[in-house]
Formats: C-alpha cells, structure tokens, sequence
C-alpha cells in the first residue's frame, strides 16, 4: 500500500469507529445510529451489486438474495435456536449456494436481458415467501431475539453500528483485494469481451459463477443483519424498489470505482433522508431529481466506470 | 378444463397487450421501459375518473386512458429518453432513466389519485353459466373480447399502415430504415407513444374487473418482462404468445397448484428459468450474443 | 511427420443451407497454412468449427490426435489451440499491457484462492506474466505503447495486439482470422513479417484470410474453398496454376488473384 492510502484508510477508521459515536453523543441525535447502520449495511448489497457489474452484467435481483438471507437467519434463530453469530455467515453461504443454481441458466444471458430477469427474480423472491408456510406468509417472523453479546449491551444501537461498520469494512477490504488480484484482471476481461476472454482460456461459466456468489453472499449477510436489528422480516422487507435502489447506489458512486457503492448508498439514503421533511412530495422531488442528474449527465455517473480506477495512465 | 381455458384466455388477452407495448417501445428504441406498470396504473386511474367520478361512458373513460398515456409516452420520448439516448452510449443510462421516471409515475400517482384501491361500478351485470362447465361474468368476457379486439387493430396497423411498416423497418435495422428516408425521431416517438397507449388501455380494460391501486405498478412491469422474456425481446408475435403463454400457466397454476399456496408463480419462475437456460433468446427471438 | 491438426470430413448445415460440405486437410507443425476462398465461401464458419466456437453437423476437428470438436472454447485454448478474431476483437478499457497480461491465464500456476491471499506463487505468476508479457510486446514491437489504453489504438496496432494476446496463451497453433484485412500495402507487409517471426518461435500458425498476395507470399501451403468445399491444396505456385481457383476468383467478381 502506498503511504497516502495508509493515511487515508486510517482517516476514514478514525472517523467511523471513534469521530461519528463521539459526534452523535455530543449533539444527541442517537438517530443517527439507525441510519448510518443502514447506510453500512445497504452498502455491503450494493457492493454485491457492484461485483456483478464487473464481470459486465446488470444485477436488479440483489433485493431476493437479502430477502432470502434474512429469512434463512431469522429461521435459524427462532426456529432451531441457532446463535445469530453462526447464523449470520450461515446465511451468507445459503444465499451463495442459492445463487449458483439460478446462476447457472440467467448468467448466460446479457445486457437488458439478464437485467430483467434478475428484476423477475426479486418480485418471485417476495412471493415466495409469502406462500411458503416455514416463512409464516405475509405475517412475517417477528419478535427474533436481539443477537447475544449485543442484547446484553446498554446501547445496543451502538452495538449494531459498530458490528454493521465492522462487516462493511472487511466485505470492502475484500473487495478491493479482488479487485485490485488477478482475479479482477480476469472480471475485466469477461466485463470487456467474454469471446475473447474464453479464447484466452478463461473458463468464463466459472468465472462469472464465483463473481455472482459472492455478489449474492453479500446479500444475504447484509438481509440477515437487517433482521437481526428490526427483529422481524416480511416478504416485503426486500422488494424490487429496494433492488433498483442497489443498483442506483452503485451507479450514483461509479462503477469503475470499488468504494463508489459505499459512497453512493451515503448520499442516495441520506438524501431520501433529507427529503423526509417534504412530506408527501419527497418521492416526486427524488425522482425529478434522479431524472434531471440522468438529463444533464447521461454518461456522467457512468463515463467514470474504469477510467477512474486507472485512470491516471490516460 | 373449460374454465381453465377461458380464463387463461381472458388473462392472456390483456397481458399480451401490456407485453406489446413494451416489446414495441423495446425494439424501436432498446429501452426497457421500467415505467410501463406505472403507465397501466394511471391509464387505470384516468378510467375511473372519467367513468366513476365524472360519470361518463366507460367507453370515453378508455378514449381517455388511451389518450392520455398516449401523450404521456410521446413526452416522454421526446424530453427525456431522446436526448439521453443521443448523448450517452450504455444501454444502463436509458435503464436508469427509466427507473427514474418509474418513480416519478409513482409519485404523481400517489399525489393525485392517492394510495387507496379504487373501483368502478359494473359495466355489464350478469353472469355466463354453460353448465357449470364453464362460468363467467359477461364484463369479464367484453373486457375480454376488447382487448382481443385491440390486439388485432394493432396487428393490422402494424402490417398494413404506412406509419406501422416505417415502424417495423425501423425496429429491424435502424440505419437501413434511416437510409430508406424513413423519420427515426419521429417514428420512435409514435412507437413511444403507442407503446403507452396500449398500456394505458389495459389499464383502463381492466379497472372494471380487479379495480386499481398505486402498488399495482411494479408487477405488471415484471409480468410484462417475463411475457416479453418467454416471446423474445422486440418480436410482435412474440408478445402475444408470451401474454397468452402466461396467462394460460397463471390460469393453471392457479387452479392446480392452489392447494400448495400461492407457489404458482415460483413455478413459472422456475421453468422459466429452465426455458431461458435452453433458449436464452425466447420463442420466436433472433439469436444474438 | 504425422500431422498437428486433421481436419475429417468437416460438415455444418444451418437449416437447409451447408455452410461447409465435408471439408478435410491436414497441418503439419511448425507450417503456415492459408485457408482462402472467395466472399461468402464457408471461409469464417470453417474457422469457428476449428476453433471450436461452432459445433460441426458431422464429421471432426483433431489435434495431436485428440478430437477437439464440441469441446467449449476455453478447453480448446488450453489445450494449445488458440483464436484471433477478425473484428480487432480486444479488451478495449485495458492498457495494451494489461491485455498482454491479463492473456497469460493459460499459464497461471496459482488458484483464484491464492490470488485472492497474494500467495507466493501467485506472486511468481504475477511477476513471470510481467516479464513474458514485456518480451511479447518487444517482439512484436508493441513496447512503446504499452501503456496506451487498447480502444485508442491505430488499427495496425490492434491487429498486433491481437497476435500479441494470442501469444500470450503459449499456444501450440494459433488460428489468425483474416490478420490483414483493411489494411494497406505496408501494414500487410508488417504483418506477414511478423507472422512469419511468429512462426519462427515454433508456433504453427492457421490463417483464414482473402488478401491473394498477402497469403502467397506468407503460405507454406494453401488450401482453397468454395461454396462449402474444398477444390484445391498445394503450395502457392500450385494454386496459382490451379484451374477450378482461377475459375472460382473470376466467378466472383472482386477478389483478382494477386500477384
């Protein structure tokens, strides 16, 4: 690591682990908490998102993987008595597993096509859980007890921020490994031309396997944590809105940038905060917003893609 | 059986409308068009008004849907996706684009008919009882009857106007369509147009039978994407055989499998999927990638 | 010397059209053989079906004695059998480098695994990639763009980068699909250089072009194809005499025969 990237990584732990908590005791706003644990969490799906961009597909499907994540912790705990520690990468592994069986036919398909389906595959993710009896329907699963460790906490907002930032912190690490290994080489290269990539040997079904189970895992931990705080999950926890959302965030932060989701969902979801106070117009002015950012940078968000990654030997 | 049949053919009817639009918006323009439920819900909103709260004749009330969303999708077109169309060059920007203007449907929606249901009184009282074989209200087999009605009309504009054949060429090859003189800007803004009409007309077709809501929004846009998805993107044909593929599984399922709960959907999904993995380009799609 | 690659009574049918009709040659290693025919002529379906991109109707595609037919593309690259492609088919946002790179995945000793955890032999592949990929790009002389971001690259360039990644993957024969089309006199005249240098490191090369002059003065052996199938094999002097090839080039009207 260079010098500056050491300091800059230290700035942003001071900040999150030590200047926010200090922040929020002094002004009070203990809300802030809930929102930033969101922010955090959001994030970890988004990145998820992000991956799939990255071996070049369109992924609006991330909504079923959190869905399906909280779900399976939320049955681990309540129904079986599982500690949420051992539940929580147990859903991240359920979700990944998932993933590779509807992987399997979808990831052949591209562009619009693949974007669709995926979509498809949120709202029959919702359904689902609304038919299937260990889910409790529409009902939902409610009252799941606080995680241990945390329950005990005389903050447990505080708890669950530093666990949620904890997680975001090693599933961006991850990420930026990936990334920046020969493995992100070779999702660029699927990502650019998959012929050509296959030409050279890649085993491209593998390759974009492995990127969608990862991309799913994140879901899925990300659905379980959500759960883990509300202490409930209904089928519609995730739903497609929140799929778009994912996808919005890693486009608003740039998808040639690795940390670009983590920024994103800060300023989507504080945004659609700050928006609250306008009541009934809040979905309009967000919108019109997004409509506009789309008018006056049609390839704006987007032209930063890769060029920002390396962009430095243009 | 009967009943089975009928009903898929009922439901098929107006799917395959709504799947028209939007392959029809998807091979003039490669936009896959987020907003087309949004369009159905407010064409569903304008019936009502005019049908319900005006008082008028249903039939004005589907004029109304048909033109309002007909202005609609031609503003749309021409103020938002032209000129990021234009100006950018990934098929992800019109996507978001359309996502936004999902949304803002929404919005708008929300802050003029509200969130509530909304119903409309019967357009035609009585019920069809063939021996119990078969039992239908009668406004379900107008409504029924309409929508088959407008998929011929547009069958027929699009094979013999002069307007549908610039259309079908410019959805086959745009720049040997523009080279042959035909209008792109022009026709992509009727085929817009078009395309959000007829998703306004279900909407008013169907608000006589299940009434409408603001949530109804999001899925009818993946029905719509699955017909479109069975069919093959972009293909006429192809939308009508996914709208009445899926309505006839919808009818199926609903009749076989409801003693599982409401798995039906999981079903379709998953032979879906299964379809797709054999043949990623639909029923009647070209091959491509 | 038996043969590197057999072509067997090669076959494939879209619907009712053939596309190539019981097509059969062989190549010998370490030869460059030019497959050429006029427009339309079953030249690039005959490159798919070798390259495994396509699956043959009937009849089969050997390397080393090893039928190759039908197996997925990446199997065929590790095996030794690589692809060009004719559109100057790159990864376009990547450095000319990081193509070269990148191309190296046939090489590669460590898994994704080791990667992931910057392994020690990930290290080494990582560090043996570098220094193949700088002698690759030297040799075609490529070294002083190496840096330049591939989409900004002249078409010269890119159909060397094309070789370049082609190299990359060691392979054992390498497949060039039309190397010197839109090119002129003096690009054409690098690239058969450079072709013949390639051959030069002990690769065989398999070339599917339509240039006459190009592939008379590059080709060891020529075999022609029309309308599906196979009409004539030999050196260039033998297919330049060649009746039914005369005939065939004068049918069509375009393509003269050169030189």
């Amino acid at each position: 690591m260079k010098r500056n990237q050491i300091f800059a990584l230290a700035a942003f732990l001071f900040v999150v682990l030590i200047g926010v908590p200090w922040l929020i005791q002094v002004t009070g706003r203990w809300d802030f908490y809930y929102t930033l644990t969101s922010v955090a969490l959001l994030s970890i799906a988004s990145a998820g998102v992000w991956l799939t961009f990255y071996i070049g597909r369109i992924n609006i499907g991330q909504g079923a993987y959190a869905l399906a994540g909280g779900y399976f912790s939320a049955i681990l705990v309540t129904k079986l008595g599982v500690s949420f520690w051992l539940a929580l990468p147990l859903a991240g592994i359920f979700t990944a597993v998932v993933s590779i069986f509807i992987g399997w036919p979808i990831l052949r398909l591209r562009g619009v096509y693949f974007a669709m389906v995926t979509l498809v595959l949120t709202e029959v993710a919702r359904l689902t859980a609304l038919a299937m009896p260990v889910t409790n329907g529409a009902k939902g699963i409610t009252s799941i007890p606080l995680p241990s460790g945390i329950a005990s906490l005389e903050n447990t907002k505080l708890g669950f921020y530093y666990v949620a930032v904890a997680l975001m912190i090693l599933v961006f690490a991850a990420m930026y490994r990936l990334v920046n290994s020969r493995i992100g080489h070779l999702c660029r290269s699927l990502q650019q031309n998959e012929e050509l990539a296959s030409s050279i040997g890649v085993n491209i079904t593998y390759l974009r396997i492995i990127a969608y189970s990862i991309s799913s895992f994140f879901g899925g931990i990300a659905g379980a944590m959500f759960v883990a705080i509300s202490q409930s999950i209904y089928p519609s926890s995730f739903q497609v809105a929140d799929s778009v959302n994912f996808m919005l965030n890693c486009f608003l932060g740039g998808l040639g940038y690795v940390f670009g989701p983590m920024l994103g969902t800060l300023v989507l979801y504080f945004g659609w905060d700050l928006l609250f106070q306008t009541g009934k117009l809040q979905l309009l002015i967000y919108s019109s917003l997004l409509i506009l950012l789309m008018l006056v940078l049609p390839n704006g968000l987007l032209s930063i893609r890769l060029s920002s990654l390396f962009g430095d030997r243009k | 059986m009967e009943q089975i049949l009928a009903n898929g053919l009922y439901l098929g009817a107006q799917y395959a409308l709504i799947a028209l639009g939007l392959t029809l918006i998807f091979a003039l323009m490669n936009v896959l068009n987020f907003a087309h439920g949004q369009m159905y819900v407010l064409g569903g909103f304008v019936t009502y008004t005019v049908y319900a709260q005006l008082g008028l004749p249903f039939i004005v009330g589907l004029f109304a849907s048909a033109l309002t969303l007909a202005i609609v999708g031609a503003l749309i077109e021409k103020f938002l996706f032209r000129p990021v169309i234009r100006r950018s060059s990934r098929e992800e920007s019109t996507m978001l684009l359309a996502a936004g203007i999902a949304f803002f449907l929404d919005a708008v929606i929300l802050l003029v008919f509200g969130e509530k249901q909304r119903g409309v009184p019967k357009i035609v009282n009585g019920v069809l009882n063939w021996d119990f074989r078969l039992i239908m209200p009668y406004d379900r087999i107008l409504i029924g009857f309409l929508a088959i009605l407008a998929i011929v009309s547009f069958i027929l504009f699009m094979q013999y106007s002069k307007t549908g054949r610039a259309m079908r060429a410019l959805a086959q090859d745009r720049v040997a369509a523009q080279l042959q003189g035909v209008n792109v800007d022009r026709y992509s803004m009727i085929g817009f147009a078009l395309g959000a009409m007829l998703a306004g007309l279900v909407g008013g077709l169907l608000v006589t039978i299940t009434g409408v809501n603001l949530g109804m929004g999001g899925p009818t846009s993946i029905k719509a994407f699955m017909m479109v998805m069975i069919g093959g993107a972009g293909v006429i044909s192809g939308a009508i055989a996914g709208g009445f593929i899926l309505g006839m599984m919808e009818s199926i399922g609903l009749s076989v499998l409801s003693q599982y709960g409401d798995i039906t959907y999981l079903a379709i999904f998953a032979s879906l999927m299964v379809f797709l993995a054999i043949r990623p380009q639909g029923l009647m799609g070209k091959p491509w990638g | 010397m038996s043969p590197i690659l057999e072509v067997k009574n090669l076959t494939k049918k879209y619907g009712g059209l053939t596309a190539v009709n019981d097509v059969s040659f062989e190549v010998s290693e370490r030869e460059i053989l030019s497959v050429i025919g006029p427009n339309g002529a079953g030249k690039s379906t005959l490159f798919k079906l070798i390259s495994s991109f396509v699956k043959p109707t009937s009849g089969e595609v050997l390397f080393r004695g090893k039928r190759i037919s039908g197996l997925l593309p990446h199997h065929v690259a590790r095996m030794g059998v690589v692809r060009t492609f004719q559109e100057t088919t790159i990864f376009k946002s990547m450095t000319v480098r990081e193509n070269v790179i990148v191309s190296h995945h046939l090489r590669s000793k460590a898994s994704l695994w080791g990667y992931f955890l910057g392994s020690g032999r990930a290290r080494e592949d990582e560090e043996a990639f570098a220094r193949s990929a700088d002698e690759i790009l030297g040799f075609l002389g490529l070294d002083d763009i190496a840096n330049e971001v591939a989409s900004n690259l002249p078409q010269g360039h890119l159909r060397a980068l094309g070789i370049a990644i082609g190299l990359a993957t060691n392979p054992t024969i390498l497949l060039l699909d039309e190397p010197f089309a839109g090119m002129n006199h003096d690009e054409t005249m690098r690239t058969v250089e450079l072709v013949r240098n390639v051959r030069d490191r002990g690769v065989t090369v398999l070339l599917v072009e339509h240039d006459m002059p190009a592939v008379m003065k590059i080709s060891d052996r020529i075999v022609v194809i029309n309308f599906g199938q196979k009409i004539a094999e030999g050196s260039p002097v033998e297919i330049q005499q060649n009746e039914k090839v005369i005939e065939a080039y004068l049918g069509s009207e375009d393509d003269a025969i050169g030189i």
